[in-house]
Order: C-alpha cells, then structure tokens, then sequence
C-alpha cells in the first residue's frame, strides 16, 4: 500500500465518519479561535491605540514636562509654573508653545443625574486654540470658551444624551461650577476614549476650575516651518528650570502606548491563559474521541492488516486522517478567532467603551501559535491511539476479542508516576519558587498540566467504583434505566475517565478558584473587622480618589469624632519602590487598628514614619532609626521611625503624616478615601444622616458604614469569580460536547443491545433515560475529582500567599454544590442528542446489526 | 415427540398479511398474503429457504415490524391498533423473544437478565413461577454470574428463561440454535420442549435446520412469501425428506 492509497483510506474515512469528524473539528476549532481570538484582540486594540495617539500628537513636535525620578511614564508629574510658556515661545524656531491641564472633572446632567463610567476616569482637560496640539477634533458646535462654556466626547455625549446647549454641571477638586454645553469633540477619530469621559476647557478656565493656579502639566510644542526639531529641542533645553525636561513627540506617542499596551498585554495574557486551558481541554477530547473510534474500527483496521498493510500504515492513516482534519480545523479557527476579537470589541463599544473604530491585526506570530496549538494537539492527542492501532493483530479481523488486547496499556503506573510529580513540581513551583516568577510558571503550571494528566489517568482506574458509588441513588430511584446507566458508566472505565477528566479540569480550576476566593474574602474581611474601627468609609465611583474638601466638609461634623482622609504616594526607600500611606494622627488611632507593637500614633509628627514589622525587621530599623523616601519628583526625605505595626491590610507597609506628604509636592492631594467615626453617644440613624446629607454636595462620594463597605468588599470578590468562572466556561462547554460525542459513540455501539432492550420491551422513555443518567453520572464523576483535586490546589495556592494577604484556608460549599448541580446539568445538556439517537433508533435495525 | 395440550384458542395470527417493499419494477413481496394462526401450548416451526419471509413474519408477529395490508392478533390484541408505547407494552408482557445471537445484556447477570421485562415494567413478577423457571435453566450459582461468564448454550437457556418469565401468550425464537454447536443445539431444543409440554409455553421458531424443527409440533414452510406446506408430527428424516420434494 503506497503513500497514495494511504492517503485515501484516510480521506474515504473522514468523509465516511463525517459527523465525528465534525465533532473533533469543533473541539479543534473552539480551542483555536479563543486562542487567536486573544491574540487578535489585543493586538488589534494596541495597533489602534497606536495610531490614535500618533494622530492625536501628530502636531506635537515636542513637549516639557517635569522629571520622574521612577516609575512608569504614566505617573503623575509635578506641575510647571505657566510663565514658562512664554519663555519657550521665545526660543528660535519655536512655532507655537501651548500649556496644557489635566485632572478630573465628573459631568452632571440638565436632570442632576452624576454621570458615572463603572471604573473609567473622569478626564478634565483644557485645549489649545491651537488645535493642532491638543489633537482635538470639532465634532459639532465651537470650542469652548470662558468661564460657562465646555466641551463634552462625542461618546459621552451620545450615551448620556448630553446635548449642545445643555445647562450641566461639572464637579472638580475645586468645587461644583454650571456650564453650557457648546461643542462636541473626539480625540482624533475616535469619539471615546474607553469609556472614560471627557471635559473640555480653555486653558484659563481650567486654571480656575482646576484650582491650578498659574500651573500647567505640560506644554506641547510644535516648532516653525523649516526648523530642525534637534535644535529647537537643545535650544529649549538651555533655559529650562532644573527637573524638567523637553522630549520630541515621537517619544510622547511612544510612551503613550508603551503604557496603554502594557495594559492591553495583561488583559490578552489573562485571556490566553484562559485560552490554552480551552485547547488543553479540547486535546483530552480529541484523544478520547480517536482512542474510541480506533476500537470500533479494530475490524477494519485488522482487515487492512490481513491484506498487507504494515503497522507503519495504518498508524500513518489514522495520523494522517487527524492532520487533515486538524489543519482544516485550524483554519476555520483562525477565522473564527478574527470572529471573536471582533464580537468582543462590539460587544466593549455596545457597553459603552467607545473604543476607537478598530482593524484588525493578524501577525504572523499569531498564526504561528495557531498551527501549533490546532495541529499540535491534534497530532499529540492522536499519537497514542495510532501507536496502539499499530498493534492490532491481523486475525482480529477474523476474531475481534483478539484485538482488544492491543488496545488496553497499564495506565496506573504512569499516572501515578504523572500525578505525583506533577503534584511535586506544582508545590515546588509555589512554594520554593526556584528563579523567581519564571520558575513559578514553569514548575507551578507544567507541574499543573502533568497532575491533570496523570489524575486522567489515574481516574480511569477508580471510575468503576466510584461510578457504581455515585448511581447508586440513581439505580436506587429509576430503577432499571437507572441500574443500566449505572452499569454502563462504569463499563468502559478507561472510556468514562477520559470524557470525565475534560469536565474535571474545568471544574478543578473552577473549585481552585473557588477555594482561593474564599479564603481571601474571609481573611479579608477578619482583617478589614479588626483593623478598621472606623464607622464610615467614604470611597468614590471612578477609582480616581476624592477632593480633600470631603474630609474637611466631614471634619466641620459635631456628629464624628474623628476623620481622616488616606492618601499615599510612590517612593524609593532603600532602592525597592514602595508606596507610602499617609493619615491625620490625630485622628488615626481612633479609625484604624494598625496592631502596634511599639511607639504610638500621636508621634507621628513631620517626617516621622510609622513600619511595618516586615520592612522592619528587614531594614533594621527601630524607634528612632532614619530612613530616607525618594518620591518621584526627586525630592528626598529623612523620615524618622516613631512605631512599629503588626497589621499591613489598610495602611501599607509605611505611614507618613498628611502635612509630611503635603510638604514634599506641589501636586493637589486626592484622598484614596477616606475614614470618620461617630462621636461617643450619637446615635447611628443619626449619625447616618448627618454624614449623607453633609455629602451632598459631593455626588462622586459614596458613603458607607463600615458593615457595608466589607460587604462591598467581598462582593468584589466575588464577581472576580465569576468572571474566572465565565471565562472557563468555554473549556467547561467543550467538555460537555466531549461527553456528548463519548455517549453518542457509546450508544452507536451498542445498538444491538439498545435493541434487544426495545425488542424485551423498554420504552423509548426508558432508553432515553438509561442513557441521560449514564451522562450524569458520568459528569458528576468528573465533577467529583475536579472538586477533590481543584480544592487541594486551591488549599496550596492559599497557603503559598503570604499571610498578609490569606491566613486561614476557607472553603466555599455553595459553590461546590453549584457545581455539582451544574454538573448534573451539565450531563443532561450532553445527553440530548445521544438520548435522542437512542430512542429513535428503529428495533428491527438494531437487532440486525452485526 | 408427542403433541402438547391442545389449546382452547390461538395465542397469535395472522390475517392476509402482505409486506411490500420498493414499488414498480423494484417491488418486492417478502410476504404474499399469509394467513396462518398457532394456537397456544404448541411448539411451531417456520422453516423456508432465504428469502421466503420467514423472518419478516416473524418479526411482524412480534410487533416488531408492521405489515403493508392484513392484520395480526396476539391473542386478542389487534397490533395495528397499537401505538408505540403500547406495543412496547406488548413485547414486554404478552411476548418473549430468543435471538440467534446477543441476546443478554453484557452488564447484567444472568438472574437480572431473566427478569429484565419485569424490571423495565417496574414489576415484581410471579416469583413463584420465575423461581421454576429458573430451576428449570438449571444454572446454580452462576445465575450471578454475566453473560460473559456464561458458555453459549447457558446463554440461550438464559435467554429463554427471560422469555417465560413473564409467562407470555407467545414466545418466538429466531434461529436460536443457529449459532450454538448440535449438542448445545439440543440442549437448548430439549428446554424449549420442556417448556411447551411442563410449562404450557406457546412457541414459534424459525429455524433452517430439520433437526431443529423435528423438536417442534407443527411446521409451516414459507416460500416466496407465501405458506407453501404444513407438517404435523415431524421428525428429521420428513423434514429432509419434504425439503428434497421442493427441489433444492
């Protein structure tokens, strides 16, 4: 037999088996489009936002702006005095020198209503008249002008329906100010920004509304015609003030998507990871699927040995067979993936994000990883059975029985083997961490993927009893259906493994998650109930913090006792960046509970610092020891230690005083948020509504009693498990395919029995349900071991994060008993077809089958 | 062989029974207005050569296929005025079965095979009369024992056990002794003998084999779809015998 005639069994069989080829190719094809889907996705919003900035900066030819001594570039920066603009304006060569502010401005409605962005900043800026340097584009209407004049994004404008001419409002740091809407603007052509919102102003409106002063941010330039931007820039640099620098606008374009992209890449890295656990689970199937329909070929293939085909032959075949089917697969994948990035980008805008229109970037990279994921699962997932289909003995054309031994390996070993050093390189990987976060992912997660593996096949030799232990009610209650969906689930242990395990991993990662979330919520709140004694925490809705003015307007309270905005800022103390909290000491012992071990809160005068034990210990330091803070404009400090703190979980690992922090930059402060409590004797309902109503003013101050704030906290928590939930959803939907497509093979090969069944008088009702329940029990099974096993992952991933951050393991049983009735779900959505098959099957047909 | 009891009345018939398959030139008449009916507690073979429609009657007697004109009674019962589930019904309470081959379900023992019908029907069963039955296999302490465990001579006595069990009108067997060598053959013949003379079972078996059918009390020859010939009292020599008459 040639290549020639292999190649065209291979191709007889795939058309022959066309439904199961369809089957394996939509596992193929889910795995790769999610995995293309990440990849296109984030790189199609990076090369975007790549453009959007060019074309916004595009008139920028340079910019000043003051010096960061660390961090990234999109850090805030010490404003510049505005007098410098017109000392740019009189360099040589210097076309137009334009000063520019940005801090927060919240629009709110002719109606009164706050307009909120779920988590998006507020922006409020100012524009040039110079329109080619702010990067502004006239939508509709003028630009601003004046002290009643803004302008709003084209996005915002439309979701909120904020039209031209609308009286609004706009809260800054400074206060609550009317203005009319006069223009309508996009940041070049894209109307939103994210969904975040945009405030336009003149410069010297946003001076005043910002309360800046005679500041700027930063001055963009753009240089006169024929100049050369080097020496322009040179020429800049000579009179600039020490701590600012001038950089061209390339370099601002750049950093500009440096930062946006390094978001990006986080947010496609989540999403790939989700992804390759989708074409993990996809291989399992694929294999499963082979390794089946190798044995119900085992006459065939024998008979293809009988005539002269060698072992290499037919293992070619049936590789052969899955590469074709793979690379088809994988090409709809890719497509398919461009699919999904772009109903994910309509499905952001249809949220509101407003993201600029959007290309789509297909690297070579991407399909690179593509054809290695689509062609390389496949060919690993069929490697083993087309080795073992090899070994099929000739006569068991003649004699099936025969060749069923060809079939069967010793898996226990293996897996055993798998599962232990799997289980080992996982705690290694958390625990020792060898080479730091590389040798975490590298021992942690290969070390995940071979205990997946080898509790597959460890599963295998346990899914008799535990199959027979879980339909045991089932059997108990259906009676013979169920007894015979009982007996069928542990029939083909090997079989009922494999299409277990798909469901199992999902559900591991889920329970895991499930475990970590837990643990992290309980720790959380135990730590937020101890260390916050305040009654009222006050945050904001955009993550941007407060205007100092709500903890002055709270302070001015009879009803509170004490209050005290946290703010914090970034340093550099012994070279490792930290971030230092700030607090009012007066007011601190009274609303936090820090666990102090020695010196006291009153202490905590100018320049004096409050450590926790850990850096302590580290850094040597003890009352009365000087460290030194570098904040990012440069300035360094001498801080004095004046206590020493056991509890982390609110203040951070360092705690200066505000008029400390205040005294080090020139930036306006914003509190993160801030804290009050009740003075002795004043009734809570009290209390509440003075709070409430002395906040009005303040619409982007959300007010909460310290009970509602912790519950806010765990809700938070708990919807970050369920997004991880939805994501491994997809993962969790192929495995049920996967169960899906085991039964229907199952139930094809027993169409003599199913028959026999019907023809000794089982209803068509009783066939659908001996093969529904057989489902069930077969994805509770695998549910069942993804619990175990997810739980004890989980366990190790709590014990493995410092103590600070989880103390005590808790588990979560209302999720474990959603997932066991998703699991049962789970198998009555998989037994629908089968069911369906079963019970229409014609009883004369089915007996006469050979 | 001595004849069985007589009967009072016939356990099944068939009533001008036609099964068309195809039309126009491809028609085929696999059976060609049959009427023949077997009366209860009587041992009844068909035998014909391939292609006579002896299988195709047999499953429309058993309600397992519907004919294209003509009618059939299991006792009483008219099939054509039957449903699915009734039907079902049918088989599982007024019929037995034994197939040529497969016959037991690999995942139950012999026991629970024998009382499958009953299972699937959510009864208990005359225990008094499965405990006979059971006896009378003869399996011992295999009857725990899977179809697997079992020789293939235990396996058709099984499956013959499981076809009294619900005491039906009529138990039909379909060359049950086809796959089995001649002394299992015989043993399992012997048991159906046993079945219609102690037990008063009503059986109707198609079988190719004059040895097999000289076990039975009556023999009906199909060919061509339709009766040809009847025999009373055979025995194997006038069974050959008969077949030589038609030419083959």
């Amino acid at each position: 037999m040639s290549i020639r005639s292999t190649a065209l069994m291979a191709r007889k069989s795939l058309r022959a088996r066309l439904g199961r080829t369809i089957a394996i190719g939509f596992a193929i094809v889910a795995g790769v489009s999610f995995v293309v889907g990440s990849f296109v996705l984030a790189d199609s919003l990076k090369a975007t936002f790549d453009n959007l900035f060019a074309e916004v900066n595009a008139g920028v030819d340079l910019e000043v702006r003051a010096v960061n001594e660390f961090g990234t570039n999109a850090s805030r920066r010490d404003p510049l005095p505005d007098t410098l603009v017109d000392e740019i304006q009189a360099v040589p060569g210097v076309g137009m020198a334009a000063p520019f502010l940005q801090r927060t401005a919240q629009f709110v409605t002719a109606d009164g209503e706050l307009v909120t962005t779920q988590g998006a900043p507020t922006f409020g800026v100012s524009y040039s008249t110079d329109t080619e340097l702010s990067g502004l584009v006239l939508r509709d209407g003028r630009f601003p002008e004046g002290l009643s004049e803004v302008g709003i994004d084209k996005a915002t404008s439309d979701r909120e329906r904020i039209r031209l001419g609308d009286a609004v409002e706009v809260i800054t740091d400074a206060g609550r100010f009317p203005f009319e809407i006069v223009g309508i603007v996009s940041l070049g052509n894209a109307d939103g920004f994210g969904g975040a919102t945009l405030a336009v102003f003149d410069f010297a409106t946003a001076q005043v509304v910002f309360d800046a002063g005679n500041l700027a941010d930063v001055i963009s330039i753009s240089v006169s015609d024929g100049a050369d931007i080097a020496t322009v820039q040179a020429g800049i640099t000579e009179i600039l003030p020490p701590r600012t620098e001038v950089i061209t606008g390339d370099q601002v374009v750049q950093e500009a998507g440096a930062g946006i992209s390094s978001v990006i890449s986080a947010f496609g890295t989540g999403l790939l990871i989700f992804a390759f656990i989708t074409s993990f689970v996809s291989a399992f199937i694929i294999n499963n699927v082979f390794a089946i329909t190798i044995g119900q070929r085992l006459r065939e293939l024998a008979l293809m040995r009988a005539v002269g085909a060698s072992a290499r032959q037919v293992s070619r075949m049936i590789i052969l067979e899955a590469f074709v089917m793979s690379v088809i697969a994988t090409l709809i994948g890719i497509l398919g993936g461009i699919g999904v990035a772009r109903l994910m980008i309509a499905f952001f805008n249809a949220a509101g994000l407003g993201f600029p229109p959007t290309g789509t970037t297909l690297l070579l990279r991407t399909i690179l990883v593509a054809v290695a994921v689509g062609v390389g699962i496949t060919l690993a997932s069929v490697s083993v059975p087309a080795i073992r289909a090899a070994r099929i003995p000739p006569v068991a054309a003649m004699r099936p029985e025969l060749g069923f031994d060809a079939l069967n390996t010793r898996r226990l070993l293996g897996g055993v083997i798998a599962t232990s050093a799997g289980a080992l390189s996982f705690l290694i990987g958390l625990f020792v961490r060898p080479g730091g976060n590389t040798g975490l992912i590298l021992f942690a997660g290969g070390g995940g993927l071979l205990l997946f593996l080898g509790t597959a096949s460890v599963s295998s030799t346990i899914a008799r009893p535990v199959t027979a232990f879980l339909g045991w009610p089932v059997a108990k209650l259906l009676r013979t259906p169920g007894i015979l969906a009982r007996q069928n689930a542990g029939r083909s242990p090997r079989r009922t493994s494999a299409s277990a395990s798909a469901l199992m991993i999902g559900v591991a990662l889920v329970s895991a998650a499930a475990v970590f979330a837990a643990s992290l919520r309980d720790t959380f709140v135990r730590v937020l109930d101890r260390s916050v004694t305040a009654d009222y925490v006050i945050t904001d809705s955009s993550f941007q913090g407060l205007t100092p003015d709500v903890a002055t307007t709270l302070r001015a309270l009879p009803e509170l006792s004490a209050v005290s905005p946290i703010r914090g800022a970034p340093a550099l103390i012994d070279g490792e960046r930290t971030a230092l909290g700030a607090a009012d000491p007066a007011a601190l012992g009274e609303l936090l509970d820090l666990d102090l071990q020695r010196g006291g809160y009153e202490d905590l005068g100018f320049n004096a610092v409050l450590v926790h034990q850990d850096p302590a210990a580290n850094l040597n330091l003890d009352l009365g020891s000087v460290v030194v803070a570098t904040f990012q404009n440069g300035v360094s400090v001498d801080l004095t230690v004046v206590g020493v703190y056991a509890d982390a979980a609110v203040a951070g690992n360092w705690l200066i005083s505000l008029e400390t922090l205040e005294a080090i930059s020139p930036l306006p402060p914003r509190d993160f948020f801030v804290v009050a409590k009740l003075a002795p004797g004043v009734e809570a309902a009290f209390g509440d509504s003075a709070v409430r109503s002395a906040m009005e003013p303040f619409p982007q101050a959300i007010v909460q009693t310290n009970a509602e704030f912790r519950e806010e906290q765990e809700a938070q928590i708990n919807q970050l498990l369920l997004v991880i939930t939805a994501l491994l959803l997809f993962a969790i939907l192929i495995a049920i395919l996967g169960i899906s497509i085991t039964l229907a093979l199952a139930v094809f090969e027993r169409t003599r029995e199913i028959g026999l069944l019907r023809a000794v008088g089982m209803t068509k009702r009783q066939t659908r349900r001996t093969v529904r329940w057989e489902a069930v029990i077969v994805s509770v099974f695998g549910a069942v071991i993804g619990v175990v096993l997810g739980s004890l992952i989980g366990v190790a991933l709590a014990i493995a994060v410092p103590d600070s951050v989880i103390d005590a393991v808790s588990f979560s049983p209302s999720t474990t008993v959603v997932i066991l009735i998703g699991a049962i779900c789970a198998g009555l959505l998989a037994a629908l077809y089968p069911s369906y098959k079963a019970s229409r099957m014609n009883v004369l047909e089915a007996i006469a089958t050979e | 062989m001595t004849p069985g009891i007589q009967s009072q009345g016939h356990a099944a018939s068939v009533t001008n029974a036609y099964k068309i398959y195809g039309d126009g030139e491809s028609e085929v008449r696999a059976l060609d207005g049959v009427t023949v009916a077997f009366e209860s507690g009587r041992f009844t073979a068909i035998m014909g050569p391939s292609g006579s429609g002896k299988s195709t009657l047999l499953h429309c007697l058993a309600g397992l296929d519907t004919l294209s004109e003509g009618s059939v009674h299991i006792g009483e019962v008219d099939l054509s005025t039957l449903n699915d589930r009734e039907l079902t019904e049918l088989r599982r309470t007024q019929v037995g079965f034994v197939f040529q081959t497969f016959n037991l379900i690999p995942t139950l023992n012999a026991y629970e095979n024998i009382v499958l019908p009953q299972m699937l029907g959510g009864e208990r069963g005359d225990q008094a009369w499965i405990d006979e039955v059971i006896a009378a296999v003869g399996l011992g302490d295999r009857l725990t024992h899977r179809p697997s465990e079992l020789s293939g001579g235990q396996q058709q006595r099984v499956a013959v056990a499981r076809a009294m069990a619900s005491r039906p009108q009529i138990i039909f067997g379909d060359e049950p002794t086809g796959n089995l060598d001649s002394r299992t053959g015989t043993e399992i013949l012997k048991f159906m003998r046993a079945a219609v003379d102690e037990h008063h079972q009503t059986i109707v078996m198609v079988t190719h084999d004059p040895v097999a059918a000289s076990y039975a009390d009556r023999i009906i020859f199909l060919g061509d779809g339709k009766v040809v010939d009847e025999m009373l009292d055979p025995t194997a020599e006038r069974v050959l015998d008969h077949m030589k008459g038609f030419g083959e």
